[in-house]
């Protein structure tokens, strides 16, 4: 125990000069955020990356739900033309694809994902291991500049041709055939580009976390010691090393049958366009686990911390993750239940997806078993992850209802699933980045936000994106399709309001951005652990911000009685 | 702006269905092309789309049709407005449109009675048990965490017990979808349903190849009609009511999905391959559905109408039509040279 | 690299990392080899299972053996023609239903036109409804199994040789089913000559 406290105070508390200067010595600007190796920076960048992509990504949900409003086209043929498309209804209509398309991927590609795994992935995956820094630091820079290429070559795509307008007009599925001989023009060559950038991005990020998680934690810190969050990175990067190729193959097939007659997937030339189905969702299923996961992680953590107590289960919930994560490879086909299966091919994947619901009743339950008998404080961070198990529950149940093949002969591709997505996602995946956002931002700026601030942002988010998604349900239920532009009269009433929900959802960002600012320029000064003593993990046992090089000397974890504690015995 | 938007919007659309009408059929059946290219042309409130065959056996005094579209029910076959202001549209705007088929009922039973009372009492019972935690372990409430991490028996029974929830709801489940892979009866009347880009093709192969195109209508157009804006259609799909019908569904260029939700039916139309399924409805009515697969600019312009007749009116419609009824077909005797030529053929093939 | 933190220059775990880190990698390649493997993959498992309503192809010798299993049963197929949106000809059964007797063999033939001025090559796709029979409808000889050649304006009866395996007799999952579909699509096949025109939206 001895040793540890010995290694914290060689830099954490800044006793030795010496050491303190080479752990903050700092590049140049240039070298520092461009050809960045440390993993805090490209963390950051990461975060600022995903919180632009939101912007665009939002705004662009926005037009749609403006759209949506009334019956008829509204704003389409200007928006069009603005890209520089022609003024025809067919070139408008094509745009309301290029929205769905582009809003998507940002989210999907350049928003969750980049926030998660790239942000608090990169920022707290070293922290919680107590390691100096990524496995492969100049990879992770290659990574994330890879992702930043890939949102260019998408927002490129916008304003090329891509078929009856400019921009890619094929769903973030990119179903052939119309991805293939239904779309004339480069645009959809940029935007499956942009999935390649992205997708090696991504890759490159998941062998670098498997590589640190399992290479580079500190002496004690085994496995079954590590916190939840890192066995969610864990689990999620698995998930993407196995399931991003197969996009990658995929749509490289769709690039050379757009380009190069190729027929993997044209019936034309014996291919199947079913088949790209199949690929698609073999990666599309985990996919989603990967967005949510690190979020499943982030909660633990933070409920933990807040209710004074250790995670609940530790081992169930950690192989949970692992479960799902397996499991999610099994069941893809139950988003292609109207395609022409077979009556035993659906009934299995009827079977197999409701399977998940097991492990993921456990995650629930174990956290608010983390929270009974706990000495709960409601700080920004706990509402928004009271938030999460909400709403994750309820956009969890739909997904048992449209996992029934049968159920879901009425509901596929109706907005019952767009309803259903955005709980799990836009109020799961979203809750979680929120909680985790004001969980570790006194960490990573070294600033107090404001918890009124925080507190007001959660209820009108709250309040504003149950108004837009709720509604849904019953549009999905009445039989509205998604990814029109336009609807029978009979469907403005619930559109009307998911429009009212969006404004109060757009309304509450103010807060969020306002709080950054404050925190940055006027916000207190936080200690190392402004949480508490809820807040075990290694990264509170550092100053905030943490210094530019960490555990220089490696941290020894050698708490036996409680391996949830990881502080060291003198913190 | 925006009603100039719309007006233009619908008259381009008219506009633009009229010209998709002129090539859409190229190849879909046997005829000549000039033929065909008159049969769409005609316009669109002639509802009964004259026979594609320029039937040589058909009787020489053109069909005097006496159908006549139905007019839709309101609240059957399409979406409630709940701003409708009748009593219980508020309710019904909330939940699944009324079904009309066997199969459908069954599955509106199952959510209203097993997922909807499960999914619902789970979601409580998690805002129930936050709200106890909330209230119950605040900090003011209890100043001092317990430690307790494990407790072995609480976690074998939260999965214990959603196993058996789960199986609970497998067993209508899976019984729903043996229902609805049940295989059509041979002489179950059978329709072929074509996507294109953006309209639906409608095929009788046992009624004389009756076949037409059917195109939505403009939504001014719908409204004078007493129907729906962007549902209705200009020829609907004809079927008997109480008999069993073998859908098949198929697709020219990209993927389309043909979907009916008050009649529990969505099958994807894949291009190069047939997908089919049974379908019985109820009673007579009108039926309306939306392509749902997205398949480019105007797949929310492509809607589906489907018209279910007591069957004695089924077959006045297909007389109407020019088609026939099956058994009364003329031209059997046909089939025998091609036979015969197809004999000679397969010797040659079978000889290289 | 100045920026690098000191530790990563101990060569031990360096070379750790390095190991698992190209392990890892290894397994993304691998997935991304599978993903391509897929398509072959993929028509075997098609053309072995059925799945889909994929027909089986039969030989000379196993139509014969299949026929000495008849046990005088018949069914109802019907024959169903499509052409792809960019196909110009007019492609249709002789007849739209036929009653066979399971095992026994039987042909069935499609009239095709070329309806264009010039010569055009297509290809025909295929499958059976329902989906579970693929795996019991044999073809002996099928015009979908070759490319085919029009000339404009020329019109020709293609045949297909199919029986029914009277194995179906026996699977729970085709109890019940009455009829056949055999559905056929033409399609334009890529003919570097006669190139089919642009596709314009």
């Amino acid at each position: 125990m001895a040793t540890t406290a010995e290694g914290f105070d060689a830099h954490g508390t800044g006793h030795d000069d010496h050491a303190h200067d080479h752990a903050d010595h700092k590049p140049g600007f240039f070298a520092r955020w461009f050809m960045s190796t440390n993993h805090k920076d490209i963390g950051t960048m990461y975060l600022i990356f995903a919180i632009i992509a939101g912007i665009v990504g939002g705004a662009i949900s926005g037009i749609m739900r403006v759209e949506l409003a009334e019956p008829g086209i509204q704003y389409l043929g200007w928006w069009a033309q603005l890209m520089g498309g022609a003024d025809d209804i067919n070139t408008a209509l094509h745009m309301w694809n290029v929205f769905i398309t582009a809003h998507g991927l940002i989210m999907v590609f350049f928003m969750v994902m980049p926030a998660m795994i790239g942000g608090f992935g990169n920022w707290f995956v070293p922290l919680m291991i107590g390691a100096p820094d990524m496995a492969f630091p100049r990879m992770n820079n290659v990574s994330f500049w890879l992702t930043v290429a890939g949102f260019f070559s998408l927002l490129f795509s916008l304003f090329v041709p891509g078929g009856s307008g400019p921009g890619a007009g094929t769903g973030w599925t990119v179903y052939a055939p119309l991805s293939t001989s239904g779309s004339v023009g480069p645009a959809v060559d940029f935007a499956i580009f942009s999935l390649h950038l992205a997708g090696a991005g991504s890759i490159l990020g998941a062998t670098n976390f498997i590589t640190t998680i399992f290479n580079m934690r500190a002496p004690g810190m085994t496995l079954h010691k590590m916190p939840l969050f890192v066995w969610s990175v864990l689990v999620t990067a698995f998930l993407l090393l196995l399931a991003l190729p197969v996009l990658a193959a995929a749509i490289t097939m769709l690039l050379t049958d757009r380009n190069f007659g190729t027929t993997f997937f044209d019936p034309a030339g014996g291919g199947d366009p079913v088949l790209y189905q199949h690929l698609f969702w073999f990666f599309g299923h985990p996919e989603v686990y990967i967005m949510i996961l690190p979020g499943f992680g982030m909660i633990s953590q933070i409920v933990a911390t807040f209710s004074r107590k250790p995670v609940f289960g530790y081992l169930g919930m950690a192989y949970a993750m692992v479960a799902i994560g397996v499991v999610g490879f099994i069941v893809w086909a139950h988003h292609m239940y109207t395609v022409g299966l077979d009556v035993n091919t659906k009934m299995y994947f009827t079977a197999a997806t409701m399977v998940i619901a097991v492990p993921t009743g456990v995650k629930i339950f174990s956290w608010i078993a983390t929270m009974w008998g706990g000495s709960l404080s409601f700080k920004s961070p706990m509402v928004w992850a009271l938030g999460f198990i909400f709403l994750f529950t309820v956009g969890g149940v739909t997904g048992v209802v449209l996992a029934n093949g049968g159920i879901d002969d009425n509901l596929h591709d109706t907005y019952y699933v767009v309803a259903h997505f955005h709980y799990v996602l836009s109020m799961g995946a979203v809750f979680s980045l929120f909680a985790g956002f004001y969980y570790w931002f006194p960490k990573m700026s070294g600033r107090m936000h404001s918890e009124l601030l925080s507190h007001l942002h959660f209820w009108t988010f709250f309040i504003g994106v149950n108004v837009i998604f709720f509604p849904q349900h019953f549009l999905g239920m009445q039989g509205m399709p998604r990814r029109y532009p336009d609807y029978p009269e009979a469907f403005t009433f619930w559109h009307q309001v998911s429009t009212y929900g969006y404004y109060i959802m757009a309304g509450s960002m103010i807060f969020f951005f306002v709080n950054i600012g404050y925190a940055l320029f006027a916000g207190r000064k936080a200690g190392a652990n402004p949480w508490g003593e809820g807040a075990t993990t290694l990264e509170w046992t550092l100053p905030s911000p943490p210094p530019y090089h960490q555990f220089e000397t490696l941290p020894v974890i050698t708490d036996e009685h409680d391996y949830h504690d990881h502080r060291p015995a003198t913190a | 702006m925006g009603q100039m938007h719309t007006r233009m919007k619908l008259a381009t659309l008219a506009a633009l269905a009229a010209g998709l009408a002129l090539f859409a059929p190229m190849g879909a059946t046997a005829q000549d092309a000039p033929a065909a290219a008159v049969e769409v042309a005609a316009p669109v409130d002639v509802a009964t789309a004259p026979a594609p065959a320029a039937d040589a056996a058909a009787p020489a005094e053109a069909p005097v049709s006496t159908y006549t579209p139905m007019a839709p029910t309101k609240g059957k076959g399409m979406p409630t407005d709940p701003r409708s202001g009748e009593p219980g549209a508020m309710m019904k705007s909330l939940t699944f449109q009324d079904q009309y088929s066997d199969n459908g009922e069954y599955a509106l039973w199952m959510h209203d009675v097993i997922l909807m009372p499960v999914i619902t009492i789970i979601s409580l019972l998690v805002l129930g048990l936050i709200l106890y935690v909330v209230v119950r372990f605040n900090r003011k409430s209890n100043p001092v965490a317990s430690k307790t991490t494990h407790n072995t028996m609480i976690e074998v029974i939260w999965t214990i017990v959603p196993v058996i929830i789960l199986v609970v709801i497998a067993v209508p489940s899976i019984t729903l979808l043996a229902r609805q892979y049940e295989t059509p009866p041979a002489d179950a009347v059978t329709i072929k349903v074509t996507g294109h880009q953006w309209n639906w093709e409608y095929t009788y192969p046992d009624h004389g190849d009756v076949n037409f195109i059917s195109n939505m209508l403009p939504p001014e157009e719908a409204l004078k009609r007493g129907e729906p804006g962007q549902l209705a259609v200009d020829n609907r799909m004809v079927v008997p009511a109480g008999v069993p019908l073998r859908i098949q569904t198929t697709a020219s260029t990209v993927i389309h999905a043909f979907a009916v939700p008050s009649l529990w039916f969505k099958m994807d139309a894949v291009p190069g391959r047939l997908n089919e399924k049974l379908l019985t409805i109820k009673e007579p009515g009108v039926y309306y559905g939306q392509c749902s697969e997205l398949c480019g600019a105007l797949h929310g312009f492509m809607p589906i109408a489907v018209e279910a007749l007591p069957p004695a009116e089924f077959a006045a419609w297909v007389k109407g039509q020019g088609g026939t009824m099956p058994g009364e077909d003329a031209a059997a005797p046909a089939a025998a040279p091609a036979e015969a030529a197809a004999t000679e053929q397969v010797a040659v093939l079978t000889a290289r | 690299m100045a920026t690098l933190p000191p530790t990563l220059h101990d060569a031990d775990t360096g070379r750790r990392n390095l190991r698992v880190g190209l392990i890892a990698f290894m397994g993304a390649v691998f997935m991304l080899g599978l993903g391509y493997a897929s398509v072959p993959l993929y028509r075997l498992f098609c053309q072995v299972t059925g799945f889909g309503g994929t027909t089986m192809v039969a030989s000379q010798s196993q139509a014969a053996r299949a026929a000495t299993l008849a046990t005088g049963q018949t069914i109802s197929i019907r024959f169903d023609a499509t052409t792809a949106g960019d196909m110009p000809w007019t492609f249709r059964p002789s007849q739209s239903t036929d009653t066979v007797t399971i095992g026994q063999r039987d042909i069935a033939t499609y009239v095709a036109k070329n309806e264009s001025s010039r010569p055009i090559t297509g290809m025909a796709t295929f499958n059976v409804t329902p989906v579970q029979a693929g795996q019991y409808f044999n073809k002996i000889q099928c015009f979908c199994f070759t490319e085919q050649t029009l000339q404009p304006g020329q019109e020709v009866t293609m045949p297909v040789l199919y029986y029914v395996d009277p194995a179906m007799l026996d699977d729970p999952n085709m109890r019940g089913v009455e009829q056949i579909t055999l559905s056929y699509t033409f399609h334009r096949a890529a003919d570097p000559v006669n190139p089919a025109p642009a596709r314009t939206n």
